[in-house]
């Protein structure tokens, strides 16, 4: 169990690399086909509108930084509760900080990868 | 939402009961509910009022048949699965707190579903005064292979009292 939290908290951090590296197609491959992202509170994407928002996002270079607060893990189904915090500079050169704690819901594919389901950065109130 | 005694909920006197299992014929459900075979479906109300109604039955055994036999549950405080698991429900369940809860959201991507709800907790402490848990649950629900909703993952987070791990 405790190599499977280790494979999760790494999951984390390399998601937080692709995040940073501003790198759309990397990050895709952390979701999975049908994700949902709940970016904006009560307003839940899937399919082609998240992969349109996520690139968006994106491409305003975001820095983002990560830490599993718990994790949950049962045969091919795992939640995380990740603190975390995202800075975005505008064109103005301000810069815009966000924080939360999210619930990730991730799933074991057949090919033994782990994916995000569900993505919701605003999922817990603190 | 309207609801009505189930046809696949078996009438009482057919009931056979488990042998580990006392008759639980006092137990009626408002909404489609096989003790059986459960299953919580993939509509956020009834899997809400399900969950409600086994709570509140007082039955620990049945409670426990939510959760697949890997579902890791953390009512208790602390992760529990298989039978630590049955056993807390067992004692947690045996002097019928009821249970109230509203869904705040809820999201599902394919197999596997997000809920989040506001519960309350009515029980009695050791020296019979009223005690109220509340506070706010995550809950994960997986589609398995025969096409039952189940509980994986429950974590409930307290604002007041106990069932809470912080």
């Amino acid at each position: 169990m405790s190599e499977l939290v280790a494979e999760l908290e790494n999951h984390t951090a390399r998601y937080v690399e692709a995040v940073n590296a501003g790198d759309f197609e990397t990050v895709e491959k952390f979701y999975t086909a049908d994700a949902v992202a709940v970016w904006e509170p009560g307003k839940p994407l899937t399919g082609d509108e998240r992969r349109k928002y996520q690139r968006e996002f994106l491409e305003a270079r975001p820095r983002m930084a990560a830490k599993p607060r718990q994790v949950f893990v049962t045969g091919e189904t795992a939640l995380m509760i990740v603190d975390w915090t995202i800075d975005i500079t505008g064109a103005d050169g301000t810069t815009e900080h966000l924080a939360g704690v999210g619930v990730d819901v991730l799933t074991r594919g057949e090919d033994n990868v782990w994916r995000y389901a569900i993505d919701d950065p605003f999922g817990q109130a603190s | 939402m309207t609801t009505e005694a189930s046809p696949t909920h078996p009438p009482e006197g057919n009931r056979i009961p488990m042998s580990a299992t006392p008759a639980t014929s006092a137990t009626s459900f408002t909404v489609p509910f096989d003790p059986e075979r459960p299953d919580l479906t993939a509509d956020t109300d009834i899997q809400n009022e399900i969950f409600i109604q086994v709570f509140n039955s007082g039955d620990g055994e049945l409670f426990n048949r939510l959760y697949l036999d890997d579902s890791i549950s953390n009512f208790s405080g602390e992760p529990l699965t298989g039978a630590a698991r049955l056993a807390f429900f067992k004692e947690f369940l045996a002097s019928k707190p009821t249970l109230e809860a509203r869904v705040t959201h809820s999201y599902v991507a394919g197999d596997v579903a997000l809920i989040g709800v506001e519960y309350a907790i009515d029980s009695t402490g050791p020296d019979g005064e009223p005690v109220r848990l509340e506070g706010v649950c995550t809950d994960v629900l997986r589609k398995t292979e025969d096409g039952r909703w189940l509980m994986a993952i429950d974590r409930p987070v307290a604002a007041t009292g106990l069932v809470a791990d912080q």
